[in-house]
């Protein structure tokens, strides 16, 4: 039985393996910035706007069985491959204000940053911050993928997301025509940052950055902040009021919420920043000149932690033991410029995979589309 | 029609996969005969050697120091990462407290020891596999401040000396008997129900270097035992622990290493609990998220006389990276 099961078996498995992967096959297609639209441009924003919420209040329902999916729909939360119905989906009670839809319907792919609630919260009026994005194939959701980013990381950030109640005009504002970037610029442009950030050593162009350039980090402004957090030094002493600008006369150690985004990489204290890998850049708004992409930042907080910056200031900074955020980073661009940046993160297992990527992508540091 | 063929082909396929996995699963999770197949020439203080040379590479930031099997595999916290990352880059010292377990007969050892990382002290669980002479097989956990809000290293100077004693060579259950006691703790926790684990009346438990049982008296709970413990249904929260291996089994000192991952869905964060009503339960239950724990067992007279575990509060399901 057991020889007739494995013959058997094997051929079945075989196509049951060919069906699976019918549907990646199309999608590496359809995401290549030359060839975007082998899927028929089926679901336009509205569409797509529309099954973000079919999901988002089918999560508060605790009720997957609403949602329309293919057969083998994916979905991961925080990098685990989980059932649909499970994780956030049991603990999740209502939706926030803040709703902002980056739509790619030249895919079929959708995603989303927002506010949410969650029933176990300290303080349950502390929303939680959600990045997801959606495969939509043949009007059915094949692919869910979410970052939930919540406690203390979160919890002051999301609130300011709350009070915001919708993303930042330029996010909204659609580029015109004659001015608009190929996806592949767009998504070339956005890599600039990832890879100006990896082991910063504040040497290299970074005209890529607009001067209005701006970033959220879990909804904390972590430029051009006039009241960045103060906190402390490495050594325990207070450390000084930053400068609004970045100035090598005053030998910073730390960069500052205050810079801007040129100036903090400039300063090339972001080297602890070791690795910024699996970068997936899936959704593209051409009309918007967006990007979205995850990918993950390891701080490796060996060797890397010791290093000197374009002035010749030897410092020691950043995580005192690995370190990994998994992040989901959206980036307006435009004139072959970053304008807005906006993240959500969450700490991860230190090299931990996304559940998308082969051991191999997700350990380079090379841009996939 | 070309759907229904694809499905009935997958869940034949599926079926068969299930037939033939089956044995497998029983086999791999304590059989004897296969563990002895892959006995090696390593005794207990070979097996210690490698721990002690582990040990010192890491420290030392240099894992070419070590005998490293072709293809071996490394994981920590769950992750597969390269020999060199990880907490290979970071460690910067060893503590005094260590615990060593083996089961030479498998080729399978392993030990707690506290370590420094860069001037910060944490717990490494470590867990080696040798084959041929050399380290085949790398898993370790790594309790840290910042990723786990239960951690105390203070009191880690010396294990309790039962971990060390010999159990005679007449009292030794079986290897099976051994697991089985262990396993029915994990479904204690699930089924909130100490009564159906074989716990001494002394049980003592530690985890990340703090005492966790019996309870202190100015706890909420009081001072409970641990079989106590779990009948409150105070655990709740964990709402399965899986998966569950037993990769070492100590027979010689009666020890059972477990590696397990207790799963909170965080749906559930009150409980009515006998005698005290309604309670909230731990922070675990406030959201999703699992804990990779690496729990030792002593266990004397076919009951659980000692725990000591180290805790990773990680991802909900992450993997522990070797299922």
């Amino acid at each position: 039985m057991k020889r007739i099961c494995g013959a058997i078996g094997l051929i079945g498995m075989l196509l049951f393996a060919a069906a699976i992967l019918r549907p990646a096959i199309v999608r590496g297609a359809a995401n290549s910035p030359q060839a975007p639209s082998v899927n028929p441009p089926m679901c336009d924003r509205e569409c797509l706007n529309g099954f973000v919420d079919q999901y988002l209040d089918a999560v508060v329902a605790h009720d997957a069985s609403r949602l329309p999916v293919t057969p083998f729909v994916k979905f991961t939360e925080n990098g685990q491959h989980l059932r649909l119905g499970d994780g956030f989906w049991r603990s999740a009670v209502k939706r926030g204000d803040y709703k902002f839809y980056i739509d790619d319907p030249q895919t079929g792919e959708v995603g989303f940053l927002g506010t949410m609630y969650e029933a176990g919260a300290r303080d349950t009026s502390d929303p939680v911050i959600i990045a997801l994005r959606l495969r939509i194939f043949d009007r059915k959701i094949s692919e869910a993928e979410t970052i939930i980013a919540r406690g203390q990381m979160a919890e002051g950030g999301a609130k300011n997301l709350e009070k915001m109640g919708e993303p930042r005009k330029p996010f909204l504002e659609d580029v015109p025509a004659a001015e608009r970037m190929s996806r592949i610029d767009l998504i070339m442009t956005a890599n600039k940052y990832f890879s100006g950030m990896q082991q910063d050593d504040g040497k290299h162009d970074y005209s890529f950055f607009a001067d209005d350039c701006n970033r959220l980090e879990n909804g904390m402004q972590t430029t051009n902040n006039p009241h960045p957090m103060g906190g402390a030094t490495a050594s325990g002493e207070p450390r000084p009021a930053p400068s609004p600008r970045y100035d090598p006369a005053q030998h910073p150690t730390m960069y500052s919420a205050a810079w801007s985004c040129k100036d903090q990489f400039q300063s090339g204290l972001l080297h602890f920043v070791t690795r910024i890998r699996d970068r997936r850049f899936l959704i593209v708004d051409q009309e918007r000149g967006i990007v979205f992409a995850f990918c993950f930042f390891d701080h490796s907080a060996g060797d890397t932690r010791n290093f000197e910056t374009p002035t010749g200031e030897k410092v020691t900074a950043g995580p005192t033991t690995p370190w990994t955020w998994e992040i989901a980073e959206v980036f307006k661009v435009t004139g072959g410029q970053l304008h807005q940046i906006e993240a959500v993160l969450t700490q991860s297992p230190y090299g931990m995979g996304s559940g998308w990527s082969s051991w191999d992508d997700s350990m380079s540091d090379q841009p996939q589309f | 029609m070309r759907k229904r063929f694809w499905i009935a082909a997958a869940i034949f396929a599926l079926s068969c996969a299930f037939a033939i996995g089956k044995p497998n699963r029983v086999r791999a999770s304590a059989s004897e005969p296969h563990r002895a197949a892959a006995a090696s020439h390593c005794d207990r203080a070979c097996l210690d050697g490698f721990v002690d040379q582990y040990l010192k590479a890491l420290v030392a930031h240099d894992p070419s120091k070590l005998p490293l099997a072709k293809g071996v595999k490394f994981t920590e916290d769950g992750v597969a990462l390269q020999p060199g990352d990880g907490l290979w880059a970071t460690a910067t010292g060893l503590g005094t407290y260590r615990l060593d377990f083996a089961e030479p007969g498998a080729g399978e050892a392993g030990a707690y020891a506290v370590i420094q990382e860069n001037g910060t002290p944490g717990i490494l669980w470590l867990r080696l596999k040798v084959a041929k002479g050399e380290i085949a097989e790398i898993e370790t956990l790594v309790a840290r401040k910042q990723t786990t809000s239960l951690l105390n290293t203070n009191n880690l100077t010396t294990p309790p000396a039962i971990f060390t004693e010999d159990v005679p060579a007449a009292d030794r259950p079986s290897r099976e008997e051994m697991v089985a006691i262990v396993n029915k703790y994990f479904d204690g926790i699930e089924q909130g129900n100490g009564d159906i684990v074989a716990f001494d009346k002394e049980c003592v438990r530690i985890e990340n270097g703090v005492q966790t049982c019996p309870g202190s008296a100015s706890s909420r709970l009081g001072a409970l035992s641990c079989g106590e413990q779990l009948s409150t249904k105070i655990f709740t929260y964990i709402q399965s622990v899986s998966p569950r291996r037993f990769p070492i089994v100590d027979r010689e000192r009666g020890l059972v290493l477990a590696r397990v991952r207790f799963n909170h869905p965080g749906s559930q964060q009150m409980v009515d609990v006998p005698g005290h009503g309604m309670m909230k339960m731990g922070a675990f239950s406030e959201w999703p998220n699992s804990t990779q724990i690496a729990e030792l067992f002593k266990v004397e007279n076919r009951k659980i006389r000692e725990i000591t575990a180290v805790i990773v509060t990680g991802t909900y399901k992450a993997p522990t990276g070797w299922e």
